[in-house]
């Protein structure tokens, strides 16, 4: 599979230029008594594969909800290009262009796979929001991201009835739907056996290649290590660490983080 | 096959035709006022499900809405002479705004804070109408003129207006569950969070419901109030009401454009009967007990309604066999 594989308005075609950067600085976030994120800061490149690691409870997916509008900051700014997102709701931050997965995932249950696909469409104006769900471009465009994931014969289907890998690929491809420019993975290797891991990991790199900007959080280090860079690692709601897979794995400071100090 | 694609495509059109020919066939006013209620309620259990069975969110405050439209249609009626008719969808689009103000404020809540902040509209609503007794009349409620025509032909507009009602209210909500606003609605109703992102603006979302949703009751209020030539505070927000478009939408289904429609034609009817057969001094509480009882069938045995029931049972039957379509592919390694 290539970047421009689809024909038929698959990912690669409506991804906007790779220009932005994430820029997040000074970032904290706390929870009754416990810090959660400390001035925390960082740096995602556009066209990169960036992944943020460290122990449970780092902060990594307090980090990805302030980001999404999920939590509200208490201090610092995120930055995505030329938009400060403070204040943004997570629709918000999806119509900027980023789009995210959960660490447990999420799917509408209970609506077809066809559905699930088109309701993440950029929906704006009230137009838009009355014309036929699933049809014309969006519905091509759907079609096409489920047969990039293998899961087009099941378009009718519940979505609930679906495997835990199709679900995550199905969650995945819904996230593509809203043409993405940053799209944000938590764990998307957690729970799939290895060779779905492998073709998640090629799938990532064609998006990639088509312009793509992924952050990914993620504990599979053998997946980090072939997919990433730079990779970032986190511990107690500060960057301890980032760079090259290399240069990460000999920084003592990771090491201990992960081995307990 | 194709005779029971037909079936399925023409029956509510042969409906439509049979109900407008009903009051030719049979002018008699229990069965013509029978069937206007019926209309009348379907109209708004079909507005209250696109709130409650589309996006999930349980409101008892339409009948503050069919209580304003009865009130803000016979003031029009009483103050400026506007005639129901013309001013009742308009009465609908106050009760929108209206809704849209509440929604702004009460959608922030979920679940039984919803339901409460909704309930107590109604009751404020109805508190209003008891106290400004210089615009309302209190609790003796406001008389309204009677139409100009003779008594047995009284009820006709009122039947066909009800009529019309149910049909623009079903071609709503058809029209929204083929939308993506339909879909939007749905996975706010799965999964609100979820929802949110993925890019719908599910504030935006939810008050856009609530606005066309309480739409129906607010017109409905306006026709109900000049078909009774009276209006009180009683009558106009009888919690019932919203209880009875509750009740229909669950018998039929949440969140399918016929549920509700199916609903209010076994609800109302076994309901007015019940009324109409009982002796007077039971009547009242009976048919209620039976509402109840009713309800707690349904909860019990069928608790995605009566549409949802059969489909799923007609799945489960042998002629109904849909094979997966086997295919190598991403998605067998995800097992």
């Amino acid at each position: 599979m290539s970047a421009a594989m689809n024909q038929r308005g698959g990912p690669a075609r409506p991804i906007s230029e790779p220009d932005a950067n994430l820029v997040i600085r000074s970032v904290s976030k706390s929870f009754g008594g416990i810090t959660a994120l400390s001035e925390c800061s960082l740096e995602v490149k556009a066209g990169s594969i960036t992944a943020l690691i460290g122990p449970n409870g780092s902060g990594k997916t307090t980090l990805f909800n302030c980001v999404t509008g999920f939590y509200r900051q208490e201090g610092g700014t995120v930055q995505f290009g030329d938009t400060l997102l403070a204040g943004l709701r997570p629709s918000g931050v999806v119509h900027l262009g980023i789009a995210r997965t959960f660490q447990i995932t999420r799917i509408f249950k209970k609506m077809t796979v066809l559905e699930n696909m088109i309701v993440p469409i950029r929906q704006l104006g009230l137009r838009t929001l009355f014309t036929a769900g699933i049809k014309g471009y969006e519905r091509e465009r759907a079609e096409g991201l489920l047969e990039f994931f293998g899961i087009a014969f099941l378009r009718n289907e519940l979505a609930g009835s679906l495997s835990f890998g199709q679900q995550k690929l199905l969650e995945l491809a819904a996230a593509l739907m809203a043409e993405p420019k940053l799209l944000m993975l938590d764990e998307p290797a957690g729970g799939l056996n290895p060779v779905m891991i492998d073709r998640l990991g090629a799938y990532i790199r064609d998006l990639n290649a088509g312009g793509m900007t992924f952050l990914i959080i993620e504990h599979n280090m053998g997946f980090v290590m072939q997919l990433c860079e730079p990779v970032i690692v986190l511990h107690r709601g500060r960057v301890i660490a980032s760079g090259t897979p290399a240069e990460v794995r000999a920084n003592p400071a990771v090491l201990d983080a992960y081995l307990g100090d | 096959m194709k005779i029971e694609r037909r079936l399925r495509r023409g029956w509510p059109w042969a409906a439509l035709a049979l109900f407008l020919v009903v009051p030719f066939a049979i002018p008699e006013g229990f069965y013509l006022d029978l069937l206007m209620f019926t209309f009348m309620y379907a109209a708004m259990s079909v507005g209250w499900d696109i709130m409650g069975g589309y996006a999930g969110y349980v409101s008892l405050g339409h009948v503050g809405f069919f209580g304003l439209g009865s009130y803000a249609a016979a003031l029009l009626l009483v103050h400026l002479g506007m005639p129901v008719f013309v001013t009742a969808p308009l009465v609908g689009v106050m009760a929108s705004l209206l809704g849209a103000g509440l929604g702004f404020i009460s959608l922030r809540t979920r679940g039984p804070a919803f339901v409460i902040v909704t309930l107590t509209f109604t009751y404020v609503a109805q508190l209003l109408t008891l106290d400004l007794k210089s615009v309302t009349g209190g609790s003796q409620g406001l008389f309204l003129p009677l139409l100009d025509l003779p008594a047995n032909l009284i009820i006709i507009p009122f039947y066909y207006a009800m009529l019309a009602l149910l049909v623009i209210a079903i071609l709503v909500s058809i029209a929204i569950r083929r939308s993506k606003f339909g879909l939007g609605l749905i996975a706010i109703r799965e999964d609100e969070g979820k929802a949110e992102a993925s890019g719908v603006n599910t504030s935006f979302y939810k008050i856009l419901a609530f606005a066309i949703s309480v739409w129906f009751a607010g017109t409905a209020g306006a026709l109900h109030a000049q078909y009774l030539n009276y209006v009180d505070p009683d009558l106009a927000f009888e919690l019932i009401i919203t209880l009875n478009l509750i009740i229909m939408s669950l018998f039929g289904g949440r969140g399918i454009v016929w549920g509700p429609v199916l609903g209010a034609f076994v609800i109302y009817p076994l309901s007015a009967y019940l009324v109409f057969l009982l002796p007077s001094r039971l009547a009242g509480q009976l048919h209620l007990v039976a509402l109840g009882v009713v309800l707690v069938l349904v909860v019990m045995f069928m608790p995605d309604g009566v549409i949802r029931t059969y489909q799923a049972w007609r799945r489960k039957g042998p002629n109904d066999y849909r094979p997966v379509e086997p295919q190598a592919s991403m998605a067998e390694a995800a097992g």
